[in-house]
């Protein structure tokens, strides 16, 4: 078994994505032997209205729902954020959601973001930040938009206690609370593999020394990224079948209750 | 026997208190993943490098190709803008240690008339200059001389016969601009070498550029090196080219 929890479908603003629908990224996933992934919709990064987004989203995933585990993308500064949750779990039955707070423009620390986490966490959702969508050095002239910085993370999962967070396309972990031993961090985030590294500096090598395999978890960030660097990753880290069977999907299961 | 060569790879400078065992652990990298030689160079903490500077590095990359016999080749590095000793220092590391390529960096902008004598050496000697190089679409501060794709076209237009490594197609900006600004310049290779793993840059480069330009590397990002060739839509004659027949080519033209 293999869980991605780093996967998209739909549009970029900014480049333009292969395997965006459901029926192609499913097919990149069979090749990989992927067996299932949490999708968002790509569009919603840049929609004004994320709602739009969601609703496209639901609408691709139908039908595929074994494989593809639809989150919502919701932006807590936007209108009428709390009917588009409302209906991205109860109508659409999303188990998650994406959280955009630097291209949505608002803080993590804003308290109607975490009144948005706390209700999310209240209907038994997981909440995904992506650190960043692409590499800032290849940004357009249009937009400036910077990475997460870590240490609002770390301030916002100990804000959080009971939310669960899953923290994708990050790195430098090590470098933070978030990867550091005795931290005092609740046990509430999970760190995804696709930007760190699995040898030289081994950073996943350290984060688990650090807070244990049980904390990290697998994903590719297709189809803005290619799937292999990631799978390479499994192959070459040095830790036990048990520890990799942890990160290939036990501990995505987890968090996701399937 | 399909040959895996890394064309942007770096030893580690001596100030480090760690470079011995980073310098083991990038071959033990190598080894889990399947390359056989890496072409590399050492860099300077500190830029512009003076001549001392630039000789200490080379001379380090000569004993690491003692050390490692067969996997380490070597980029002589050089700072154009002592061009004197950087014609003496290229012309020693080739000719009498060895070296399979030049390695220059940011100091000056690689279009600019300082940098010609190297490129008219490089091209004597018949071996590739890789040339740092990105393209942001925004001014880089702290790189205020960095050369980008269309730099390295006009540089290689002027020199029809040298051969030109457009450095990290993956690690420097706007890999779209990059690629479609090699496209009408034979002479240019393009190293695949960065971070970034965005899906489609392989095949964009192959369809704009051909197979037979595009060179595999790491640039020490060591599985995004080598994920995105295994992921690309490409036939595996295809990406052997890419990940070291392309190469070798290139270093048997200096015989």
């Amino acid at each position: 078994m293999l869980i991605d929890v780093n996967a998209y479908l739909g549009h970029f603003a900014f480049r333009r994505l292969r395997y965006n629908t459901a029926e192609e990224l499913l097919k990149l996933m069979d090749e990989k032997a992927i067996d299932k992934a949490i999708v968002s919709s790509a569009s919603a990064i840049t929609y004004r209205n994320v709602q739009s987004g969601n609703e496209e989203l639901f609408e691709e995933v139908k039908g595929h729902e074994d494989r593809l585990i639809p989150f919502a993308v919701i932006n807590p500064a936007y209108a009428g954020w709390e009917d588009d949750l409302r209906i991205c779990r109860e109508e659409f039955g999303m188990k998650g959601l994406r959280l955009y707070p630097k291209w949505h423009n608002y803080e993590l620390s804003d308290p109607r973001c975490v009144e948005l986490i706390n209700r999310a966490t209240e209907m038994g959702m997981v909440i995904s930040i992506p650190i960043r969508v692409e590499d800032y050095r290849q940004r357009s002239w249009l937009v400036d938009v910077p990475d997460v910085p870590l240490d609002e993370i770390a301030e916002l999962v100990r804000r959080c206690p009971e939310a669960k967070f899953v923290l994708v396309n990050g790195i430098g972990f090590v470098n933070s609370p978030l990867g550091q031993k005795g931290s005092e961090l609740p046990p509430n985030y999970f760190i995804e593999i696709s930007r760190l590294s699995a040898l030289l500096r081994n950073e996943i090598g350290q984060l688990i020394e650090n807070i244990g395999a049980e904390r990290i978890v697998f994903g590719t960030g297709i189809p803005f990224k290619y799937p292999d660097p990631s799978l390479v990753k499994l192959e070459v880290l040095e830790i036990s079948e048990d520890e990799k069977e942890m990160i290939r999907w036990r501990n995505a299961a987890s968090v996701l209750a399937l | 026997m399909e040959m895996v060569i890394d064309c942007h790879a770096h030893l580690h400078h001596h100030s480090s208190r760690t470079w011995q065992e980073d310098d083991r652990k990038l071959i033990e990298a190598a080894d889990k993943l399947g390359i056989d030689k890496l072409c590399c160079s050492i860099l300077p903490p500190r830029f512009p490098s003076t001549p001392e500077g630039f000789q200490e590095c080379n001379r380090w990359v000569a004993e690491a190709m003692e050390r490692f016999p067969g996997r380490v080749l070597g980029y002589c590095y050089v700072n154009p803008g002592y061009i004197r000793e950087a014609l003496d220092e290229i012309r020693r590391c080739v000719e009498e240690w060895g070296f399979v390529g030049i390695k220059l960096y940011n100091e000056y902008r690689c279009d600019e008339p300082v940098v010609f004598p190297i490129v008219e050496l490089a091209t004597e000697l018949k071996v590739p200059i890789l040339q740092h190089a990105g393209h942001p679409h925004y001014f880089v501060e702290d790189q205020p001389r960095l050369s980008d794709a269309g730099h390295i076209a006009q540089l290689a237009r002027r020199y029809p016969e040298a051969i030109l490594i457009c450095a990290h197609v993956c690690g420097g900006g706007d890999w779209e601009w990059t690629i479609k600004a090699l496209r009408n310049v034979p002479n240019v290779y393009l190293d695949t070498s960065g971070s970034v793993t965005d899906e489609g840059v392989i095949e964009m480069a192959a369809r704009m550029l051909g197979v037979e330009r595009l060179l595999f590397g790491c640039d020490m990002s060591m599985t995004a090196g080598i994920g995105k060739v295994r992921s690309a839509r490409l036939s595996e004659d295809e990406k052997r080219k890419i990940l070291g027949e392309n190469m070798e080519r290139i270093l048997r033209m200096r015989g």
